[in-house]
């Protein structure tokens, strides 16, 4: 029962982190700083362009999501917040990348990376992405 | 109830409950009338699964939340369990390890606390039987005693985990688990999605996927929606166990009586019943686990199969148990680990560091105003975990110098280990523990308190595997 940290990041990754409906105030124009971000810090990854919108929209409507939240991102955008700076910045980085199918493609940075939806462990293909199914053992020769 | 008096009465169904009714149906060949109460009921897996999945399910108000269970002092100090029916297993994580033999012998090696009544190689042979009940994975080779293969082969292992293991042979290896790595017994193989607590392939051990069909025997009336509150003593016997159904008090009678619920309702159901052992209800709390992130110069960390994949006896035994704690280390593959810097998003490493305890007195349980509801008052780790932390952040960069390490980032202890453990104690008379070595109450000699409850001291190894060989030790030596 362990017991973990998971709790809290699944209950992220699942949207069950459940808020009086008066905090669900979506901000889209600030919506697209987050997005930003993303562009910023992989911008050397092919991102399918939709699929960075999409996961925001998931991503900000299935965690906390009032309006200070959505302030910080403008902020954390123009002041260059990296993801070593900022927990928020780095999960926003990180469940993008675990929500798409970098990491089932061995992290092929030469392909087009696409959003496979909201990461779930329950839902996703392969959520471990250091796995095995990923990476698996070497048969040895005879 | 069929009846108005029962051989046999037992609380709860979870692994400390259904190891002793394994042994306890297999000792006894004549009939016998037996009573199991469970406080919730039964919350299939397929179900627990759909509430994970974000889907509807006509079961998810069977779930009990564990801070509705009791009143937790310490709110900085979580308790999570699982109630209803097979207890905690399912939330469990799988983790079996065997503890060390000198986990049972603290004060004859290092002079701490007290030695339990019973040593490794008593419980030896119950370790092997519910290894192979639970179908474990595990290595050949292990720092513990024990011949030949586990039931089934080990998990692979990562790139980390090969290098540690060349390094540290026997001291380093692929966790022994109850996550079958092969199809097994109506069990799927892991699929490493790394959500342990319900499992999605159902590859982890639960009681009810056990296969052991204990709660089908015809002899078993088990009755959901039960919750023990008390007992009722004549002397030195317990005659009739106290409990609420639907709202109202009832009693019912037993010859013999077991406690299988976990440690911190044991302790209040003796508590209420007036027990005036004075080690009842205290030296209760669990090891502590605190998160070390290895980041990796060039090196994915790759290959390896669900969360905990591996365990690290480096920091366990030796002399400086005398002056601090064991530490166990567990490998955690965890997917939410990852770096974000270009070409490292997989160049790292996380441990979760176990450290033991001991069983203070500054712990313990009362009851509270609500017979239903004990009070949990923890207020202190001991000085000789505390040391113990500081010592692995000594002695980890060493360890770690087989592999090419860029830094070490330590994060804060958890609030919750998941490992419940003491209450009553285990020892060899009234006046050092509460039970004595078959978990017989000193006083009430026919009254069982099972469960990790009962450990005299805590280890820094997972509680369940030894508690289920206690179960079976126990119910062995005493029918």
């Amino acid at each position: 029962m362990k017991r973990r940290r998971f709790f809290i990041l699944a209950g992220l990754s699942t949207g069950l982190l459940i808020l009086p409906p008066a905090l669900y105030i979506s901000a889209p124009p600030l919506r697209k700083f987050a997005v930003r971000l993303i562009y910023k810090e992989l911008n050397y990854l092919k991102l399918e362009p939709n699929g960075v919108e999409k996961y925001v929209d998931d991503f900000f409507n299935s965690s906390i999501n009032n309006m200070l939240v959505n302030l910080k991102w403008k902020t954390f955008y123009y002041l260059r917040v990296s993801p070593t700076q900022s927990t928020q910045v780095y999960d926003l980085i990180k469940y993008y990348l675990l929500s798409t199918d970098f990491f089932i493609y061995k992290t092929d940075e030469t392909r087009m990376i696409n959003y496979l939806g909201l990461y779930n462990p329950y839902k996703s293909p392969i959520p471990n992405p250091y796995s095995f199914q990923i990476y698996p053992p070497k048969k040895e020769s005879k | 109830m069929k009846y108005d008096y029962y051989d046999l009465i037992v609380v709860g169904t979870g692994f400390a409950s259904t190891f002793f009714l394994k042994k306890y149906l297999e000792k006894n060949k004549a009939t016998k009338r037996i009573l199991v109460l469970d406080r919730g009921q039964f919350f299939p897996h397929a179900e627990r699964l759909k509430v994970k999945q974000g889907e509807p399910s006509d079961f998810s108000h069977m779930e009990e939340p564990w801070e509705d269970a009791i009143i937790n002092e310490n709110k900085a100090k979580r308790w999570p369990f699982t109630l209803g029916f097979g207890g905690c297993s399912n939330c469990w994580w799988g983790c079996t390890p065997r503890f060390m033999p000198s986990d049972f012998k603290m004060n004859t090696l290092f002079g701490v606390e007290k030695d339990w009544p019973l040593d490794y190689d008593a419980l030896d042979a119950y370790y092997y039987e519910a290894e192979e009940l639970m179908s474990i994975s595990g290595p050949e080779d292990t720092p513990f005693p024990r011949k030949g293969k586990y039931p089934l082969p080990p998990h692979t292992f990562t790139a980390v985990d090969k290098i540690l293991n060349q390094t540290y042979g026997n001291k380093y290896i692929s966790q022994p688990s109850a996550r079958a790595s092969r199809p097994t017994k109506g069990r799927n193989a892991c699929f490493a999605k790394s959500t342990c607590d319900v499992c999605p392939v159902d590859a982890k051990f639960t009681v009810e996927n056990s296969q052991m069909r204990i709660y089908e025997n015809e002899q078993i009336e088990l009755v959901f929606g039960a919750q023990v509150f008390s007992l009722e003593t004549a002397g030195n016997q317990i005659k009739k166990v106290l409990y609420v159904k639907d709202g109202k008090d009832f009693e019912i009678t037993g010859e013999v009586i077991v406690l299988g619920a976990n440690p911190i309702f044991n302790s209040n159901i003796l508590l209420n019943a007036g027990d005036t052992n004075r080690f009842t209800g205290k030296g209760f709390g669990e090891q502590l686990g605190m998160q070390v992130l290895i980041y990796l110069n060039n090196m994915k960390n790759t290959g390896g199969s669900t969360w905990v994949n591996a365990n690290g006896y480096m920091l366990y035994d030796g002399e400086h148990r005398k002056d601090y704690a064991a530490c166990l280390i567990e490998t955690n593959n965890a997917p939410y680990y990852i770096r974000l810097e270009r070409g490292k998003w997989l160049n790292m490493a996380s441990f979760r560091m176990l450290f033991e305890d001991l069983p203070l007195d500054e712990n313990f349980i009362k009851p509270s105003a609500n017979k239903l509801i004990p009070r949990v008052s923890f207020t202190k780790r001991s000085d000789y975990t505390m040391k113990g932390i500081e010592n692995m952040k000594k002695k980890l960069p060493g360890i770690l110098s087989c592999l090419p390490v860029e830094q070490l980032k330590y994060l804060d202890p958890f609030p919750n280990e998941g490992h419940i453990i003491g209450g009553t104690r285990m020892g060899r008379s009234a006046s050092d523990s509460v039970v004595d070595k078959n978990m017989i109450h000193h006083q009430y000699r026919n009254l069982f308190i099972l469960g990790a409850g009962s450990f005299t001291t805590f280890s820094a190894s997972n509680p369940t595997l030894t508690l289920s060989a206690l179960s079976l030790y126990s119910a062995d030596h005493s029918f």
